[in-house]
């Protein structure tokens, strides 16, 4: 049965494709960057949508905000572009 | 090399699409449910149990007293996989640590660097300075209440070790912390030895058994019977304090891997 919730399930696991693959394709690595704590927000709601809030909490956490700043500190020790 | 790494992607990617077809359905036993017989007591129910989720959510509750069965099954059923989690995370830190941490002697380079971090985020440095405790109390509401409501150990410790995230933001760390590296990392030792010290102080029966349950003592060994309750913190045994142990490692261990990376980033290149 497709029900709004299905249809914004779908939506949802195609964004994350999306930005998965556009993390790949940016040369200036800040851009990647955000675009991977995009996909990891997305992922937090994908997963609180299959009942899995413990998950959800971790993913958030540590996807949305430890990640990012690790990745930030990393690109600032090395290259900015990526050639 | 990038069409070398394309098709490795995409065959990675066939892969996995094609485990989908061989996967088990969810909650089914790999094993049999003998294992599951031995542990089980008198009071257990092991009627129209079929797969292994349902063993769970008839008797989780019953047997270790928590409302919070994903709890139940990190920290009782599966602990010692918590444990190797947990020890993983320690060779980590311990490795970032020791690559990374370099401290300023000279007593004017900290005093020139703290006043250059002074000087350019005010703003930022005044509500991370505010919101600093806001977040650590979120993240320990986490780990405490980790029994009962969805949370636990790890989620609680990532959500207070992001409060450490925001203050190396606001330029409030800067980079002479070697006292903060000796109390740091004195309190992740502390949280992992916490849990191995638990794990043997149930050796009665078995390493990490969870000894408090359902012992009607007043330390965390409430009873608690099948059903809908309002939630009891004193309740289930050993899993608030190995989950308050993990909390503090993670929380500690991940400021300690922050703080040391921002350490190695060069002097005169902050922007």
């Amino acid at each position: 049965m497709i029900t709004i919730t299905s249809i914004l399930f779908i939506i949802l696991c195609i964004v994350v494709i999306i930005t998965a693959l556009v993390a790949l394709f940016f040369r200036d690595l800040l851009a990647s960057i955000v675009s991977f704590a995009a996909m990891s927000l997305t992922l937090t709601v994908i997963f609180f949508l299959l009942d899995a809030p413990d998950v959800a909490i971790a993913e958030a956490a540590i996807g949305a905000a430890l990640t990012t700043a690790i990745f930030v500190i990393a690109i600032k020790l090395t290259r900015r572009r990526e050639e | 090399m990038k069409v070398i790494s394309f098709v490795a992607l995409i065959l990675v990617l066939g892969f996995l699409f094609l485990s989908i077809l061989v996967l088990h359905p969810v909650g089914e036993p790999v094993g049999n449910l003998d294992v599951f017989k031995a542990r089980s007591s008198a009071t257990s129910d092991l009627n129209n149990i079929d797969t292994m989720d349902d063993y769970f959510l008839r008797n989780g509750q019953r047997e270790t007293g928590a409302n919070n069965i994903v709890t139940t099954v990190v920290f009782d059923y599966r602990g010692f996989d918590t444990l190797g989690e947990g020890t993983v995370l320690f060779i980590a830190v311990s490795a970032i640590s020791m690559l990374l941490y370099q401290m300023l002697k000279k007593k004017k380079d900290i005093a020139k660097e703290r006043a250059f971090a002074k000087g350019t985020s005010r703003i930022v440095g005044y509500a991370a300075f505010f919101l600093y405790p806001l977040i650590v109390i979120f993240g320990a509401y986490l780990v405490v209440h980790g029994h009962l409501t969805p949370g636990g150990g790890f989620q609680g410790g990532a959500v207070a070790a992001s409060g450490t995230a925001l203050l190396l933001v606001g330029a409030l760390i800067t980079r002479k912390s070697y006292s903060t590296r000796k109390i740091f990392s004195f309190f992740e030792s502390f949280g992992l030895f916490i849990f191995i010290g638990v794990g043997f102080l149930g050796l009665g029966t078995a390493f990490l058994y969870n000894f408090l349950a359902n012992g009607n003592v007043d330390f965390f060994g409430k009873t608690i019977e099948f059903g809908t309750n309002p939630g009891f913190i004193n309740s289930a045994g050993t899993l608030p304090i190995v989950s308050l142990a993990v909390g503090i490692e993670v929380f500690f261990g991940i400021s300690i891997i922050l703080v040391a990376l921002y350490n190695a980033t060069k002097k005169d290149k902050m922007d």
